[in-house]
């Protein structure tokens, strides 16, 4: 254990000396807020109608007058504007997007800016919770023309994936994000920015996010070393967006319950425990030794909650694998496997009978 | 690294700090030249969590209801501390308020167990589960006398798909809330946290997490302040106090004694007690109504909330010691509190009383009509009659006559002293319960339109309008005869989930809104879909603001709706029980626990539903439900009606039911 220590001690050692650059050092908080706000502007675009806001946030990547922004609504106009920290008004145009990191690069247009701007490389860093943040950006719209974009102050609540597979968010970003303990993500505070006390750039605030499991709003912000890559990509104009997966929402099933030999209860609530009701004879539930009133907590690692949730699991499995369960019986947890058929079920009658790529991806 | 620091702490914590230092240690190392006091602190925040996060447990739920209420409780992992060794794990009662199939707790360090509800605190809304697991790490807990507003305070959760535990940090922003039991911090407390433990720098216990309100009782009660500064933590040291009666099984009740006191200020006003609940422990102690209370428990009480914070901590099957004032005498009793208390069941005379016009002084209570049936019919009171006086009490007026009534108890004679004519006459009636039916035939009050019309009559018709301050709109319907020499029955249309119905309700109540004398009023919720909690000041608001511009009957305020509109309606009820004297419900059952019967704020529920209703069984239980909190409950089954808005001959009898809601 101590030369795990010793270990570490170099290395931090040597992170301190390699990584870190003279311009960030010794800042006081006073001194980061004034540098963070030099390099966040205001991006005012489409929107004004029915609660959807017109503005949003934007940090400074390139001197030349590259802007990172979130991808939303406010970006699709023509007459796409951003304000600069000193109140300068600039007209922008959209470089590109990745709408999966919900990360838009604005090009402002005007010649020879020389804006100060952050160093995506050496000004960015990473944190754990616990670590004291900063957040910036213009919510609500309330910082106006050279006035500077507000700050909030929290701490790095829990750095983890947002969009867990039980779907509990609606978010095209999936990875894992920084979930902040102050409340940043308001109306328009998306693409602005989340820092350390000490300066070094975190991540970039999200869209307001509703967690539809616990029915609460989200504080979360996109880690820069996720925006790091695409970012540059789209200002050097190498960017090529990546590709989305085929949503499955609607895809056919693949598996029933039935495919096992499980008859679960019936399935009268909207969270009607996965009960298993009966188990075919001879069918692989039951050589499994899976019995009736045993409750599906969990498969392949995966808590499902309801009758519903496990039908969409099994819908989704691969052709040919292992299918792993976890079911209480009575007061224990006890594991089983199953072997999933090799051939996927066709699809269901009233379903198109041929559906390209639906099923066999 | 700071090897000053680490000989400061036990051993015990060594290897954890490390695996702290190994996730985070990038970014400590690379903030090492900001060092001064805030990065030390955010160090000590990391390590006090450390420390304690080996006994935060994740709870996942499966099964249950989606939402109580019209609160969605949430399918998403909650938080638990553990408390022995030996597999006891304390966490908010809000996580269980889905009455899930299954608990599942899994530990720090992966394992996964099944738990078992051992038994719930119903007064500081904790739970405690069982695992069969030994050898757990346990917090140490944080001294009770230490907490000082001010001091830092880690909120720790375990929700998030991740090694380590999410935290917030904020202080202990006061001491001794919610009548002395939870103190209260501006770190961030939501579902993501709700269960976990709120820790001290030095990695101590404070409390747990709940979420409370000083106005609500009930498990989702303060849901609706979460992250937003306010938020509240059950002392572990009282937690501690409580748990071998907890691990007994029993669930542990707030303590009561039967009393309510005379209102007044609570800051200002000594604590005289107005009414003494039937079969209480109050009651049979033979403590009496204009008692004043002097002391509890040696606690000398001069203000009415000294009650209330005396009374805060105490569980029911506790004895309590309460010295009060009689006249000149001191009277000392010693109380065993309980739990539950007989439900007050309202009386019934059954007359209707006239109601008086503006302006228009007579003293005591005219009778409009009497009740077929009822104990005022047999007694022979008539109409035109006007009751002066009951039993010794005068009766100048109708609440006075209500509230003299409201006094006395099912089956009680009472000497009702009528003028007839002229004549003096003294009748005497059993009181009895207040029937479960609708008279088929009830007169309405008619009323005229103002002849000459006044020039500042407000709108009458129907329209449409935004409700100022709020980002809201609503339509009303207003008789064009409107009179505003009489007083109006309100009738706010609570509408279901994305539909609001407006024109449907428009012609069917319009009719009669016009005969009965009633304003129908419809608000709309911000989203079409349904109605959020967070709504209920709109409609208070909304019921505000007609009760500035027309002649309202408070009497006579009912909140009326269908499917799933109920659920909204149900919490508002329950919600402003001051403003509401009635819900009229159809197709749908109540979801809630209801709440206790109060003699001085008269609730009753008008209940319909078709007999090929999914929902009919359950419609019925709801109705057994509030009959045994003796809430005055009329059922109508609409016999091969599935689920669908009630039809015309069931709204004739809602619109006689709001007709007679002031009836004595």
């Amino acid at each position: 254990m101590t030369a795990i220590r010793v270990l570490g001690m170099v290395f931090t050692l040597v992170a301190s000396i390699v990584v870190w650059p003279s311009s960030a050092v010794g800042q006081s908080v006073h001194s980061t807020i004034q540098r963070v706000q030099q390099r966040t502007v205001k991006v005012f675009g489409a929107g004004g109608i029915k609660r959807l806001h017109s503005y949003s946030t934007g940090f400074v990547v390139s001197s030349a007058g590259h802007v990172a922004t979130v991808w939303s609504h406010v970006l699709d106009t023509e007459e796409l504007t951003v304000v600069l920290a000193d109140g300068r008004k600039i007209r922008a145009k959209v470089l590109g997007a990745e709408p999966q990191l919900d990360l838009a690069v604005l090009e402002l247009n005007a010649e020879a800016l020389e804006l100060p701007a952050w160093d995506l490389e050496a000004d960015s860093s990473d944190a754990g919770p616990g670590t004291r943040v900063l957040g910036f950006s213009n919510m609500f719209r309330v910082a106006t023309g050279d006035e500077m974009v507000s700050v909030l102050h929290g701490v790095v609540a829990a750095k983890a994936p947002l969009a867990t597979r039980s779907g509990a968010f609606e978010t095209s970003y999936e990875g894992t994000a920084y979930i902040v303990d102050a409340v940043t993500n308001n109306p328009g505070a998306g693409g602005g920015v989340l820092t350390t006390r000490g300066g070094r750039l975190l991540g970039m605030i999200g869209k307001e996010l509703r967690n539809a499991a616990s029915n609460t709003w989200v504080n979360y912000a996109v880690p820069i070393s996720e925006l790091k890559q695409p970012i540059q990509q789209i200002i050097a104009g190498k960017y090529r967006a990546r590709q989305r997966g085929a949503d499955d929402k609607d895809a056919v099933p693949r598996f029933r319950p039935l495919e096992f030999g499980i008859v679960l209860v019936p399935d009268v609530l909207f969270r009607t425990p996965a009960f298993i009701d009966r188990v075919q004879p001879g069918s692989v539930a039951a050589t499994a030794g899976l019995q009736p009133d045993d409750l599906v907590l969990f498969v392949n690692g995966d808590l499902v909650q309801s009758c519903r949730v496990l039908k969409r699991r099994l819908g989704r499995l691969d052709a040919g694998g292992t299918l792993k369960l976890t079911v209480r019986r009575g007061d224990k947890l006890v594991p089983v496997e199953l072997p999933v058929p090799d051939k996927p079920l066709t699809p269901a009658p009233g379903q198109p009978k041929t559906k390209p790529s639906a099923g066999s991806k | 690294m700071r090897p000053s620091r680490m000989r400061e702490r036990r051993t015990g914590w060594v290897p954890v700090w490390l695996a702290v230092c190994l996730v985070a240690g990038p970014a400590v190392a690379q903030d090492r030249p900001v060092a001064d006091l805030e990065t030390r602190e955010e160090q000590a925040f990391k390590e006090a969590s450390a420390v304690v996060a080996p006994a935060v447990v994740r709870i996942q739920t499966v099964g249950g209801l989606d939402r109580v209420g019209r609160v969605l409780t949430g399918t998403a992992a909650t938080t638990g501390v553990v408390v022995s060794p030996d597999g006891y794990v304390i966490s908010s009662a809000f996580n269980f308020v889905s009455r899930p199939a299954s608990v599942l707790v899994t530990l720090s360090d992966g394992r996964r167990f099944p738990a078992k509800i051992v038994a719930n605190d119903r007064a500081k809304m904790v739970t405690l589960l069982k695992i069969e697991a030994a050898g757990l790490a346990v917090p140490k807990m944080a001294p009770r006398d230490g907490f000082r507003v001010g001091q830092w305070a880690i909120a720790m959760g375990r929700t998030y798909e991740s090694p380590l535990p999410n935290l917030s940090v904020g202080i202990i922003s006061a001491l001794n809330r919610i009548w002395g039991r939870a103190l209260q911090t501006d770190a961030k407390i939501s579902p993501a946290n709700y269960g976990g433990p709120l820790v001290d720098i030095q990695g101590r216990v404070i409390g747990v997490l709940v979420p409370l309100s000083q106005r609500q009782a009930g498990r989702t009660a303060g849901v609706e302040w979460y992250d937003s500064g306010i938020g509240f933590a059950i002392p572990m040291a009282d937690i501690l106090a409580t748990l071998p009666r907890l691990k007994s099984g029993k669930d542990l009740l707030p303590g009561l004694m039967g009393i309510t006191l005379k209102a007044g200020d609570v800051y200002a006003s000594a604590a005289v007690i107005d009414r003494v609940r039937f079969n209480s422990p109050a009651e049979k102690s033979g403590l009496q109504p204009g008692d004043v209370i002097a002391s509890v428990d040696g606690q000398v009480i001069k203000r009415l909330v000294q009650v209330r914070h005396a009374l805060g901590n105490k569980y029911a099957g506790e004895t309590i010691t309460v010295l009060v004032k009689r006249g000149e005498k001191s009277v000392e009793q010693k109380i065993e509190l309980t739990g539950k208390l007989e439900p007050y069941t309202p009386t019934f005379l059954g007359l209707l009383p006239v109601r008086k016009k503006q302006g228009e002084v007579s003293k005591g209570v005219t009778v409009r009509g009497v009740l077929p049936e009822s104990p005022a019919s047999k007694a022979m009171i008539l109409p035109g009659d006007r009751v002066v006086q009951l039993d010794d009490k005068a009766v100048v007026d109708t609440a006075g006559l209500f509230d003299v009534i409201s006094r006395r108890r099912v089956g009680a004679e009472v000497k009702v002293h009528v003028d007839r004519g002229g004549a003096k006459r003294t009748l005497t009636a059993k009181l009895a319960v207040v029937p479960s039916q609708v008279p088929a035939v009830l007169e309405s009050d008619v009323i005229v339109a103002p002849d000459p019309k006044p020039a500042d009559l407000p709108k009458t018709g129907r329209f449409n309008q935004d409700l100022e301050g709020h980002d809201h709109s609503f339509w009303a319907y207003v008789p064009e005869t409107y009179n505003p020499a009489h007083g109006y029955g309100l009738v706010v249309w609570i509408h279901p989930g994305s539909d609001t119905m407006e024109a449907d309700i428009h012609d069917l109540w319009k009719p009669i809104c016009d005969e009965r004398g009633l304003i129908l009023v419809g608000p709309r919720a911000k989203n079409i879909a349904g109605w959020s909690l967070n709504e209920a000041g709109f409609i208070e608001a909304l019921v505000q603001e007609m009760q500035q511009k027309y002649r309202i009957d408070s009497r006579r305020v009912v909140l009326h709706s269908y499917s799933d509109g109920c659920r909204f309606s149900f919490h508002l009820a329950f919600k402003y029980r001051s403003l509401f004297r009635g819900v009229a419900a159809s197709s749908e059952p109540l979801r809630l626990a209801p709440p206790e019967n109060r003699p001085d704020l008269r609730l009753q529920f008008f209940l319909s539903c078709g007999d090929k209703d999914n929902l009919h069984r359950l419609v019925q239980r709801t109705r057994t439900r509030l009959a045994a909190m003796k809430f005055p409950v009329v059922l109508t089954t609409v016999p091969g009606e599935g689920h669908s808005y009630p039809p015309i001959p069931v709204l004739d009898a809602i619109a006689r039911w709001i007709d007679m809601l002031d009836r004595i």
